[in-house]
């Protein structure tokens, strides 16, 4: 697989409604009253991102919170409609969203049923699971557990299942959310090295994260976001520096 | 629809997992599913076939004929109103084919519908004297359209439930108003001509119809009757997909 990951010019407005009315009988009430029709007011949460992210590399978000990493995030993935702009993927990729461990997971259902209805909401088929099964077994080490149910689980044992799929879902365009946050530091060693393992199979990687730390060790460049803007895009150090300047900003 | 193919195993897995919840732990099983069926069919034929006699001859088969299919129309749409709400932790977090959920929605009451069939026609030829003829095999052609006239209906429904909730509420009433005005309970010949009009107002009846023509009178599908109810399954799935369409762009961050 070749090519970049393009995004060009995305923005993404929200419509926020106050006296936000999902019945009928509000919406026909807010016809003759004023009081009760619903106001609405644009939002817009990610405008004019551009940046190409090349197979091999990993690409770091940062931002505060509310600066519209996580839409611009949901907006790459395809689980909203960008409002401008386009977003193009390298021929033939595959994209993953991690935007939460475990997605999917029924507490009712077993470690191995869990592992095949979340992998096919991934839109992998039977075959493609029945591969990596073993792989995510072994890299959650819930071996003894396969036929316990979730909801017996301790969260440490869900998010180690959670990210022991997510590692191994083959994606060649990977968006991260957050998601290392979980789980002891001999996990998180793990996920590490996982990404690292990624960087070397040439898959491209997109990362938001708040530990700074984490940033300035895995990612090879960052953009930072401000109220949805761009304000900077290049190096993880300078990138980090303007990160933390907005913070003091914010402070001040 | 070709990414719709390649989210098959998902559609598998959801009704499996559906399946699995609902009867899980419980010592009847899915026998429990029969007795909803079991007991209108007993209510229904004691107080038509014995309190207020007249009704057609075999009374309960031919309850048993309407009733069966009708659980499975009322049930799908019911539930399907929840399909894409109800999922919205997913929809808010994966990019997927959202038509999975309302289809996986129809399968799960359609393998239910399967079911009870399986049991209730062996205990239909063994206790009402009821023998198998040529004119069943049209049951097939018209369990396919009866089946996509539902996904048709159950596509309008999960889409409007996200925007309006009260939708929910209204489909609850109206399939109790339907539920009268389809000759389940009753013959559709014993109506008078007049009334028999609003009969035929309602989708639903002609392919309740359908079926009794089938399994009932052992007549083989009139090319009306076929052609009523094609026309009925291909409105239904052409402007329930095109809504859903239309509005699916919406869901995720509507839901």
């Amino acid at each position: 697989m070749s090519g970049e990951l393009q995004v060009t010019n995305v923005s993404k407005a929200f419509t926020i409604r106050h006296n936000k009315t999902d019945s009928l009988k509000s919406k026909v009430i807010g016809i003759f009253h004023k009081r009760y029709r619903e106001q609405r007011e644009t939002l817009w949460a990610v405008k004019g991102v551009s940046f190409n992210v090349s197979p091999g590399e990993v690409f770091g978000l940062i931002g505060r919170n509310g600066s519209g990493k996580s839409t611009l995030l949901k907006v790459i993935a395809g689980i909203y409609p960008p409002t401008q702009g386009k977003i193009q993927l390298p021929n033939g990729a595959r994209m993953g969203a991690m935007i939460e461990l475990g997605v999917g997971f029924h507490p009712e259902l077993t470690g191995k049923e869990n592992i095949f209805l979340s992998a096919s909401i991934h839109g992998l088929n039977r075959k493609e699971i029945e591969a990596i099964y073993g792989a995510v077994v072994e890299f959650s080490e819930l071996d003894a557990f396969m036929d316990t149910p979730v909801k017996n689980y301790s969260s440490g044992m869900h998010a180690r299942l959670g990210f022991g799929l997510a590692v191994n879902l083959n994606f060649d365009v990977l968006l991260i959310d957050e998601v290392l946050a979980v789980g002891d530091e001999a996990f998180q060693h793990k996920c590490m090295d996982h990404i690292d393992r990624f960087q070397a199979e040439n898959k491209t990687i997109l990362f938001v994260s708040h530990s700074m730390d984490v940033i300035k060790d895995i990612c090879d460049r960052v953009c930072v976001l401000e109220h949805g803007l761009p304000v900077f895009l290049g190096k993880p150090d300078q990138g980090v520096e303007q990160y933390h300047a907005l913070l003091r900003g914010n402070h001040s | 629809m070709s990414s719709l193919f390649r989210y098959r195993e998902l559609i598998r897995n959801l009704v499996l997992k559906d399946l699995k919840l609902k009867y899980r732990d419980s010592v009847l099983g899915f026998l429990w599913s029969l007795a909803n069926p079991l007991l209108l069919i007993l209510v229904y034929s004691f107080v038509f076939g014995h309190l207020f006699p007249g009704g057609p001859a075999n009374f309960a088969y031919f309850l048993m004929v309407g009733i069966l299919p009708w659980n499975f129309f009322a049930q799908s749409l019911m539930m399907s109103t929840g399909s894409i709400l109800d999922n919205g932790n997913l929809i808010r977090k994966v990019a997927l084919p959202m038509e999975v959920f309302p289809i996986a929605t129809m399968l799960f009451n359609l393998a239910q519908y399967l079911l009870a069939l399986i049991v209730f026609f062996p205990m239909a030829l063994l206790f009402f004297k009821v023998s198998v003829t040529w004119s069943w095999i049209v049951f097939v052609p018209i369990l396919l359209l009866h089946v996509l006239f539902t996904l048709g209906l159950s596509f309008i429904a999960s889409t409007a439930t996200v925007f309006y909730r009260d939708v929910r509420h209204f489909t609850e009433i109206l399939l109790m108003l339907l539920f009268w005005l389809t000759p389940i309970i009753y013959d559709a010949q014993s109506v008078p001509a007049s009334l028999r009009t609003v009969l035929y107002m309602n989708p639903v009846s002609h392919f309740i119809l359908a079926y009794q023509d089938a399994l009932y009178h052992n007549a083989f599908l009139s090319l009306d009757r076929l052609m009523v109810i094609s026309i009925l399954t291909f409105l239904s799935l052409v402007l329930g997909y095109s809504l859903f369409l239309i509005c699916k762009v919406r869901f995720a961050e509507e839901v």
